[in-house]
């Protein structure tokens, strides 16, 4: 087998048996990065020397016959939001194009300690505002399963990574949907876990109560050991969840789901949704039954009300993060200005891109003085009413099951010029960061043109053990082709 | 029409952003669909519903003052640094 098509715990295998070295595993995946992403375009920078010194580092381990964690010579490919000490972190836009942390992100420092390995940053929408990967400053993701398609998105290139078989791990961050839906578009598994669960100290924030950091990969069963490296409580994220957590999510996974009660909110299978999605995922729902799950509808009303106080929340806490973004103390600064005041408007407004201006805008129009109360007040009112019937299903369903988008792959540049219609291609996923559940993206199938279709479970708080289970059970019925695509 | 060029200037104006004319009446277009589509929030009744502050459970760490002591990773970043502080542009005459 190629190190490409390997999942983690292949190669994790492979070391314990001697049977290939990190350098070998690490500079296949780099060759192959060399070699094919510039028809992928999934990085913004590749980390070779760094990669190709922690792998040594990991081969003198073995050698001496020490512990290599978790995660020993595993490359991962992090979203180029979170902060990485040395490494140039961009967030997909120029006003952060030469913006090189002094620190590392949580989330970077339990991956090094569990002996990860950073291949490279990906490409993402600018601050991770967008569902296509096209909102990046500097390129365009394609999705490995058609190059003339979008990978989805913020994730994009991450997604886009691990299907190319550029990195059998990579992290994300969704702020309402930006690990699932690019997931989904590019066939692989993507997991946002609860909010709180993964410290986001070092990720460079979009909408603080919203973000989340997840793993994509090609498996399961590698997501679920690779949220347990990336996990726990961090006295630097006040937000970071402080009660007990599962430590083991890899143990017992194939405990089968019988018994499990399905939830399945109706209005998701009504307007708009393509109807081989549909088709797909009916057909899990009855690989489920069949597993001696049992699977009811119940009702989810405020689902295109969601959307929109998705949308207003995460402007307005968008365009408050992204006001420490005046070219004073770092990242680019015009180079004719008048006044200090001119020197911040002229900085940002040749610093930020079209979508992250409109977002920024949003925000600040949400807020001002007379439209508070009709548009951010009512969001998050509604947010509270969000979480309540997401509470009364979850005290009568295990799970809570879903298409990941409605939508399939869809050619770039088919929907830059109608913002509108590229929000609401996330209208599965909003609701889910709104009520800070985790859920998770797993490939159930492919359209006629051969474009990947993902499927949707939502578990309740910290109940990632159980949705993994459940995601597990019908990952190994539906026996999808595991292998990456050629491109 | 919710919204114009010249409150999209007037927004611009408090998000420290610039756009000419033509920008602006494009994103007024915009707005005016995505403000439309938010309309449906207008149906949902959400009295007595309280709007969440923070969190009971989210905690802080002592705000204590400790030496970073890598100063120039720390301010490598910077345009200019004068006397160990940052050199800014002059703003006042």
């Amino acid at each position: 087998m190629k190190f490409e098509d390997m999942s983690i715990q292949d190669i994790l295998k492979g070391y314990r048996e001697k049977n290939f070295s990190a350098r070998e595993v690490t500079q296949s995946y780099i060759e192959k990065i060399s070699k094919y992403d510039s028809d992928v375009n999934a990085f913004i920078s590749i980390n070779e020397d760094g990669a190709i010194r922690a792998a040594d580092r990991i081969d003198n381990k073995i050698a001496k016959g020490e512990d290599i964690g978790l995660l020993g010579g595993i490359p991962v490919a992090l979203k180029d939001n979170i902060s990485t000490r040395g490494l140039k972190t961009t967030c997909a836009s120029k006003i952060l194009e030469n913006y090189i942390p002094p620190y590392d992100a949580t989330i970077v420092k339990k991956l090094n300690d569990s002996g990860a390995i950073i291949i490279g940053k990906t490409n993402m929408d600018e601050f991770a505002m967008g569902s296509s990967t096209e909102n990046s400053a500097y390129k365009k993701t394609r999705n490995p399963w058609n190059l003339e398609c979008v990978p989805g998105g913020s994730s994009g290139g991450s997604a886009a990574a691990v299907a190319a078989g550029f990195a059998p791990l990579a992290i994300g961050s969704d702020t309402g949907g930006s690990i699932r839906q690019p997931a989904s578009f590019c066939g692989i598994v993507g997991l946002k876990p609860t909010y709180g669960l993964v410290s986001r100290f070092g990720l460079i924030a979009f909408a603080s109560s919203l973000d989340q950091m997840g793993p994509l990969t090609k498996n399961v069963k590698d997501c679920a050991l690779s949220l347990q490296a990336i996990q726990g409580e961090d006295k630097m994220d006040s937000t970071s969840y402080k009660g007990t957590i599962t430590e083991n999510y890899v143990e017992n996974i194939d405990e089968g789901i019988s018994g499990l009660k399905i939830g399945v909110p109706k209005e998701f299978f009504q307007n708009g949704i393509n109807n081989e999605i549909y088709e797909s995922v009916y057909n899990s729902i009855r690989l489920l039954e069949k597993l001696g799950a049992t699977v009811e509808e119940f009702s989810f009303p405020a689902t295109e009300s969601g959307l929109s106080a998705y949308y207003i929340i995460s402007s307005a806490e968008a365009s408050s993060n992204l006001a420490r973004y005046d070219g004073i103390r770092y990242g680019h600064r015009t180079d004719e200005y008048e006044s200090i005041e001119d020197l911040i408007v002229k900085t940002r407004t040749e610093g930020f891109g079209q979508e992250v201006k409109r977002r920024i805008m949003l925000g600040t129009y949400v807020l001002s003085s007379g439209y508070y109360d009709a548009y951010y007040k009512k969001a998050m009112e509604l947010k509270n009413k969000i979480n309540l019937t997401f509470k009364d299903a979850l005290s009568k369903y295990d799970i809570l099951l879903s298409p990941t988008s409605p939508i399939l792959p869809f050619p770039i540049g088919e929907k830059t010029a109608n913002p509108l219609e590229m929000y609401l291609s996330d209208i599965y996923t909003v609701n889910i960061n709104i009520a800070g559940l985790p859920a998770i993206s797993i490939p159930c199938g492919f359209s006629s043109s051969r474009l990947p279709i993902g499927l949707h479970l939502i578990g309740n708080h910290f109940q990632e053990k159980k949705l993994l289970q459940a995601a597990f059970s019908l990952e190994q019925e539906l026996g999808l082709d595991s292998r990456i695509p050629k491109f | 029409m919710k919204i114009n060029i010249e409150d999209v200037k007037y927004i611009a104006k408090l998000a420290k952003l610039q756009f000419d004319e033509k920008e602006a009446a494009v994103l007024a277009m915009e707005f005016e669909d995505i403000l439309k589509h938010f309309d449906n929030l207008q149906n949902e009744n959400c009295d007595g519903e309280p709007v969440e502050s923070a969190k009971a459970d989210t905690f802080l760490r002592s705000d204590r003052v400790s030496v970073y002591e890598n100063k120039k990773e720390l301010f490598q970043n910077a345009r200019a640094m004068r006397d160990g502080y940052l050199e800014i542009p002059k703003v006042i005459e």
